[in-house]
């Protein structure tokens, strides 16, 4: 009975989201659809609350297993901060999207509040069961999320197609699991690798077969992702979809994707006790991933260059992030996931404003297209200033958290002899700035616009309030850096 | 009549194929569906035989057909939204042809 409710404490954030999700959908039932703000408010109250059992739970640092399933630990906690954060900042966007009041807003907060839930558990588990639930209630809830708008065209084929591609992939994966699980015997990660384990048994074998079942299983994260070849859904479905939604998919679900790769790949190959086939095993699969990293960011780069609406390039920008934050997975050291995890946190603040950003100028320009932009910055100044700051921290340059992000990880890969890859990175690098000045010259670099920009409090300062943050946490870099190598737990078992 | 589970497997890699190649070749957004369901459920087949392969006559090996049964739930859910879908697209386009939803490109 005492190990059931020690239990039921660890899964104390997983239990508040649960109830609030609940919550916001009775209590958007009882207002029928007028008012939704205060759901909204419900929403951020108990987000608030699972933070605080989350800070609760990064005191006690000894990762622990409740109910044979659910990990608790400081791995699983970065990236629920991560997603509580996140969600925290999208609910703040619904509420002052311009083009959103016109809609029932209700069941937004719980399908985003469903969504969370299942990337709190996908991340924290080494169960390839409860991943896979995990894994799906994010899925499902995303795709609902895109179709949103059920009206809009764009909408409804942005849904479409996710759900399709998302089932595909889906099928792909289970496919994988089901291989993995007959090689091995298990379906608990922390098992099959270690010595004596049915990988190990299995790899003496013949490496084949896990080989095709590793592929299959990263081909249903890749696509969470958005890694090339499973990234062309990602275009059509950021454009497509509400621009809250997409930020929300742009950085909760695929910062919870690189999660459960993360996971997977630190549980199967990099846990102390792991047998020397098996690591000499997840070399090979990290090499794999180091040239899906160059096609990757390659691929969304170049295709960022033509486009021509700021939300598709960024919908192509967060294609190229990936590729980056794939240089530390492939290295496959505990260093190498440390930088990627540095870079996730870094790609929150620096993408999560430049969305904030495109959903003011949606509001104020009816469109996403960068010619609306022109003259713009001498209306809004502090919005505009603050974007530059965006736009410089995702290319990468001093003194912004993503120069730092940048920085680890290539340090990381040259560590690793990962030359070429690195390489490859920086150029994307220079190429990247091409697309991300236009904005900026488009905002600065031509005559005032005569338009006047309604003001935007509220969104404006918290846009503000990242801007500061990418900039200071690029400067004083140790915070972060901190949190992403404490996050490592998992690895050290 | 004693089936080995390796025959098993290999009918599991034919019905994977199958729902790989259908929903690569088929234009019709429900057809994919279909062929997406029959991917899922050629991982039942397989977690089931694999289930067989490590079960002994004395212990039953239970992930296997446990996760078979979750895996069905989720199918089933993921048939729900997908088809909730593709019926807010007909209205709008009054069609069900992939080719139909082509209006973002780039």
């Amino acid at each position: 009975m005492n190990a059931y409710l020690e239990g039921l404490r660890g899964l104390q954030p997983e239990i508040v989201m649960t109830i609030t999700a609940l919550a916001a959908l009775v209590f958007d039932l009882l207002l029928k659809g007028r008012e939704s703000r205060r759901v909204g408010y419900l929403t951020l109250a108990g987000l608030a609350f699972t933070a605080w059992f989350l800070l609760g739970q990064w005191g006690d640092s000894a990762p622990r297993t409740v109910f044979g399933m659910v990990a608790i630990d400081q791995f699983g906690n970065f990236f629920k901060l991560f997603t509580v954060a996140a969600l925290a900042m999208v609910v703040l966007f619904v509420m002052h999207d311009q083009r959103e009041r016109e809609h029932g807003v209700g069941e937004y907060y719980f399908l985003l509040l469903g969504a969370a839930i299942g990337v709190f558990f996908m991340v924290s588990t080494n169960n390839l069961l409860l991943m896979v639930l995990g894994f799906e209630l994010l899925s499902l809830a995303s795709y609902s999320l895109a179709g949103f708008h059920k009206g809009d065209r764009k909408s409804a084929e942005a849904a479409m197609k996710y759900v399709i591609f998302g089932g595909l992939a889906t099928g792909i994966m289970l496919y994988g699991m089901s291989l993995l699980y007959g090689l091995t015997g298990t379906i608990d990660l922390a098992k099959m690798g270690v010595e004596g384990g049915g990988l190990v048994t299995q790899l003496a074998k013949s490496p084949v077969p896990v080989g095709i079942a590793m592929v299959l299983i990263l081909a249903g994260f890749a696509y969470k992702v958005s890694v090339a070849p499973f990234h062309f859904w990602t275009p059509d479905v950021y454009e497509g979809a509400p621009t809250p939604v997409t930020t929300f998919l742009a950085v909760a679900s695929k910062a919870a994707g690189f999660g459960v790769m993360l996971r997977f790949l630190g549980a199967i190959f990099l846990r102390p006790g792991v047998a020397d086939s098996v690591a000499a095993y997840g070399e090979r699969i990290g090499l794999l991933l180091a040239i899906l990293a160059a096609i990757t960011m390659t691929l969304g780069n170049f295709a960022a260059l033509r486009q021509t609406s700021l939300k598709r390039m960024l919908a192509y920008s967060s294609i190229a992030h990936a590729g980056y934050v794939l240089i530390g997975v492939a290295c496959m050291t505990e260093q190498g996931f440390g930088a990627a995890l540095y870079y996730l946190a870094a790609y929150y603040f620096m993408n999560l404003g430049a969305f904030g950003f495109l959903l003011y100028f949606e509001g104020v320009n009816g469109n996403d297209s960068v010619e609306s932009l022109k003259g713009m910055g001498f209306k809004a100044p502090l919005i505009s200033c603050v974007m530059v700051a965006f736009l410089v921290s995702l290319t990468g340059l001093p003194p912004t958290v993503g120069f730092y992000g940048k920085y680890l990880l290539f340090v990381e890969g040259v560590n690793q002899g990962l030359y070429w890859l690195v390489v490859v990175a920086a150029l994307n690098s220079v190429v990247s700035l091409f697309y991300y000045l236009r904005v900026a010259k488009a905002l600065f670099l031509a005559k005032p616009a005569e338009r006047e920009a309604a003001p935007a409090p509220v969104l404006t300062g918290f846009v503000t309030a990242l801007g500061v943050a990418t900039v200071a946490l690029g400067i004083y870099v140790l915070p972060l850096v901190a949190w992403a190598q404490r996050s490592l737990d998992v690895l050290r078992g | 009549m004693n089936v080995p589970s390796e025959h098993l497997f290999f009918l599991s890699a034919g019905l994977f194929s199958l729902g790989v190649l259908g929903f690569l070749v088929r234009r019709n957004v429900i057809v994919t569906l279909m062929c997406v369901e029959l991917m899922l459920n050629a991982a039942n087949l397989a977690f089931l035989a694999a289930s067989r392969m490590h079960s002994t006559p004395e212990a039953l090996d239970v992930q296997g057909p446990v996760f078979s049964i979750f895996v069905i739930t989720v199918a089933a859910a993921e048939a729900a939204v997908g088809l909730a879908l593709v019926i807010a697209l007909y209205r709008l386009k009054q069609s069900v042809e992939s080719d139909s939803a082509s209006e973002m490109k780039g």
